[in-house]
């Protein structure tokens, strides 16, 4: 485990978060504005492994999840932040360049961006598809996709 | 010699040409799929013989397609750029005593001058298609080619000075008899430097793997065959495995004799059984090769062409002529 | 700016300049490739090119034949199997992620047999975890012959590429008598698995572990033996150790860099806690490296194959399980180490029949990001086998 908790990380960076231990493991709860912050913070104190970023439709928002690794401990830590519809996280590739892929593809899944990522093209689907994790957008039949359009 | 049998040999070395192309590309499938543990054609004709036939029947039939953006007087003329110096080369073997195109003073040289003529009509190929892939390609073969010209000439210079002539008829009729009594005057047993040499820089110069930069399957998917269909790629396709036997009959008459058996005479009606059946032995060896080694990689290749197979093949030049002025004088020396 | 809000998020790249040194050491902000560039070739590799290994489509800026940059385009397999999980029962899901990583299914069927129980609190009879390491390991070692036989094709030699599908047809009829299927298993289900045991397959499996090491000497000395093919591997595709945990690598790609790390050992799960076996390393991280730290790997699976065989307890092969499974809200993350790396399931649900949302945790998706770092600078040749030596699966990438 490292030596200082996360949370005593981040408020020693000014950031206000919320921590609790679930079933999951360690989570931290914070601001989606600061995620970026709390990422370069949370990488220096040994959280240097980003095994994956992904969001989900929580259904009145998106929650955007940054899932940290101190690798050498192994030790996880999933970082949370709600998104609004079409808002934006801050990319945070410049202190883990493995969120490259993955902040494309929430981006695009979703509907959100992920600002200050150098190449915020598409990455798995084509221009003017759907957000389609998004619980708004239903799983279609390619029949009723062709009888609808 | 008459208008008349100017066309009959012609159409003689044509004959050949199709036929050793038929067998070859017969030959190839079916060795390398001994070697990958596999069959080979076996569905049409007895034994799969039918296959290659079938093939030349669709390549035949296909449509004549050219890219849009290509330059199509080059995109034309490529395919026959590569397909006729393969051909020519046919003039100067030695298929028997008596049995030959023609007989040049010269007819090593001219077998050299025109298998040189190919990468030109390769570089053409590539860069007339307007495909990337085909650019990369031609430029590949063309800088391959170019290189592995060299010591392939470099490694002939041997035999030409043991057997003094640049004629093949000479060269072949050199190496008849034994040496010491058993051994057969083959050039290959004093010129096994510059024979491996030989077989390297024409496995190189008929762009078989591990050699085959060109069109790597894996990297360029075909190179700058790319975007050539129907009888066009079978030109090249063709040519391909005309060059494999003039190389492999080039080899043969250099360095095994040609058309001779060790020991005994050869008749003269057995004479180009005896050739073919040799010259195809080094094809076999040669797909052999190609069905059990990776690819080089370009920068590899040409640095060993470059910087061993080159300083090689000229010291051993160097050396062979040095023996070959020295040697009745030593020898007289000695039986003084 | 558009008014799409759809949209939006594709036109913020003005901003992107990155002030300071660059972070963990990298080359050159990622920014992709220029398409527009003129004084270079820039050459689509792809999405229809014989090794590419599936659909990718690889833009490469080329300066004559050396690689300049290069992006991966990915998409052309994307399924939408994350949506697609959250409309299915949790014993329907395995059928969707067969088809993710289909070298390896097996892998990803475990993955969430561990996340769903882990959720639902199921126990697992000591017999079935053993069964499903069983079957894991038999399927690494297929998985891994696929990657040796096309990672000889990318270099050129033809011959082991069929040599090795002889092997793995042996071992595909051994998968086949167990599961019932070369490819699609659908056999690891949350609380334990379908079938035991077939009779007679386990001197189907002594049979095959009678030869397989002879077999695997043999395709490592067609190519790991040949002086072409290791003039060609070493010191090309170098990817250090910072640049390999920046990109999130794991599994052999990680290992080749020296950084011993195996979920198998660290993190136990199924019957591997029991079980003795080695993790093959590498030093430089080129691709010899990974080769021979994934021909190592083949040898560890063999071995640990044998100890599956030898001490598979008696019992039963599956928990108790209900028509219909329920798991309470909550999420979830699972992962196993499988061929490519750390396969994670993370799963959230909200205590309803289907999952609220599955996101997979794909490791060729993370090792493929690093081909930026990789390919530049090497030859268009050395382009191809490095992407090879990362042994992708476009299915579980695009997913």
């Amino acid at each position: 485990m490292p030596a200082t908790k996360p949370a005593e990380v981040l408020r020693a960076c000014g950031i206000p978060c919320e921590t609790s231990t679930e079933a999951l493991g360690d989570i931290v709860r914070l601001d989606a504005g600061r995620a970026a912050d709390a990422a370069a913070a949370l990488y220096e104190s040994g959280y240097d492994f980003l095994v994956d970023l992904f969001a989900t439709d929580t259904g009145e928002r998106i929650e955007v999840t940054w899932h940290l690794r101190a690798f050498d401990e192994h030790v996880d830590l999933y970082l949370k932040a709600l998104v609004d519809y079409d808002g934006a996280a801050p990319s945070v590739w410049h202190v883990y360049p493995a969120a490259l892929y993955p902040e494309r593809e929430a981006a695009e899944l979703l509907g959100m961006t992920f600002p200050g990522h150098p190449n915020p093209k598409r990455l798995l689907t084509i221009d003017g598809a759907e957000p389609f994790l998004r619980k708004s957008v239903l799983v279609r039949s390619a029949e009723e996709v062709r009888i609808s359009s | 010699m008459s208008a008349l049998g100017i066309l009959g040999r012609f159409a003689a070395m044509l004959v050949l040409l199709l036929v050793n192309g038929v067998v070859l590309i017969y030959m190839l499938r079916k060795v390398l799929g001994r070697l990958h543990l596999r069959i080979g054609p076996n569905r049409v004709g007895p034994f799969g013989l039918l296959q290659t036939t079938n093939d030349v029947i669709k390549l035949l039939t296909k449509e004549d397609l050219r890219p849009d953006s290509a330059d199509a007087w080059l995109f034309n003329i490529a395919p026959y750029l590569i397909f006729v110096p393969s051909f020519m080369a046919y003039i100067p073997l030695v298929f028997g005593p008596t049995l030959a195109v023609t007989n040049l003073d010269t007819g090593l040289l001219l077998a050299f001058a025109l298998t040189s003529l190919v990468p030109l009509g390769v570089l053409m190929a590539g860069w007339s298609s307007n495909s990337k892939w085909s650019l990369i390609g031609g430029m590949r073969a063309a800088g391959l080619q170019i290189a592995y010209e060299v010591p392939l000439l470099l490694s002939a210079l041997g035999p030409v000075m043991m057997a003094g002539s640049l004629d093949p008829a000479r060269i072949v009729a050199a190496q008849s008899g034994v040496w010491l009594g058993f051994i057969p005057r083959w050039f290959v047993i004093p010129q096994i430097l510059a024979f491996v040499v030989y077989a390297i820089a024409s496995q190189a110069e008929t762009q078989q793997t591990p050699f085959d930069m060109s069109e790597a399957e894996s990297e360029l998917i075909t190179g700058f065959a790319n975007e050539y269909g129907g009888m066009r790629f079978g030109f090249m396709y063709l040519a391909e495995f005309s060059n494999t036997f003039i190389v492999s009959a080039i080899g043969t008459m250099l360095f095994f004799g040609g058309w001779q058996l060790p020991w005994v005479a050869t008749p003269a009606w057995l004479a180009p059984f005896v050739f073919i059946a040799k010259t195809y032995t080094g094809i076999f060896v040669m797909m052999w090769a190609r069905g059990s080694l990776p690819r080089f990689r370009v920068d590899q290749m040409l640095s060993f062409c470059w910087k061993v197979l080159i300083p090689v093949s000229l010291a051993w030049v160097v050396v062979w002529a040095c023996v070959q002025r020295l040697w009745p004088v030593v020898a007289m020396a000695v039986s003084r | 700016m558009t008014d799409d809000p759809k949209m939006a998020w594709a036109i913020t790249a003005e901003g992107s300049q990155f002030p300071g040194p660059l972070p963990c050491g990298l080359r050159c902000i990622p920014r992709g490739v220029d398409e527009l560039a003129t004084e270079h070739l820039v050459l689509n590799m792809g999405p229809q090119h014989p090794s590419t290994h599936g659909v990718l489509h690889i833009l490469v800026e080329l300066d004559g034949e050396e690689v300049i940059a290069a992006e991966a385009s990915l998409g052309y397999l994307h399924r939408g199997i994350e949506k697609l999980a959250e409309s299915r029962r949790y014993h329907q899901v395995p059928t969707l992620l067969d088809r993710a990583d289909y070298v390896s299914g097996l892998h990803t069927e475990t993955a969430w047999a561990l996340a769903v129980e882990q959720l639902a609190g199921i126990e697992v009879p000591g017999k079935a975890s053993w069964l499903r390491a069983l079957l894991m390991e038999l399927n690494r070692y297929a998985s891994h012959l696929v990657w040796l036989g096309t990672f000889g094709m990318d270099a050129g030699a033809m011959a082991p590429f069929l040599y090795i599908m002889r092997d793995r047809e042996m071992l595909l009829d051994v998968i086949e008598a167990i599961t019932g299927s070369r490819m699609m298993f659908n056999y690891v289900r949350p609380g334990g698995v379908v079938a035991d045991l077939p009779a007679g397959v386990d001197a189907k499996i002594r049979a095959w572990l009678e030869v397989a090491d002879t077999y695997l000497s043999e395709n490592d000395a067609l190519l790991g033996g040949n002086e072409i093919f290791r003039m060609r591997m070493k010191g090309t595709g170098v990817i250090d150790r910072a640049t390999a945990l920046a990109f999130g690598m794991t599994g052999g790609c990680l290992r080749a860099t020296g950084v011993d790390y195996d979920l198998r050992r660290d993190v136990p799960y199924c019957a591997y806690p029991e079980l003795d076996f080695e993790v093959p390393l590498g030093v430089r991280g080129d691709n010899m490296d990974r080769y021979d730290v994934r021909v190592g790997e083949m040898r560890q699976c063999i071995r640990l194959i044998r100890q599956l065989v030898d001490g598979m307890p008696e019992g039963e092969f599956s928990g108790k399980r209900s028509r219909v499974l329920k798991v309470p809200a909550g999420e979830s993350y699972a992962a196993v180490e499988s061929p490519r790396g750390e396969l994670g399931i993370h799963l959230i649900s909200d205590g309803g029949l289907t999952p609220y949302r599955m996101r997979l945790r794909s490791p060729a998706y993370f090792n493929l990001a690093v081909v930026d770092e990789a390919l530049a600078g090497g030859l268009i040749a050395d382009a191809i086998v490095t992407l090879g030596s990362l042994d992708i699966v476009l299915g579980e990438i695009d997913r």
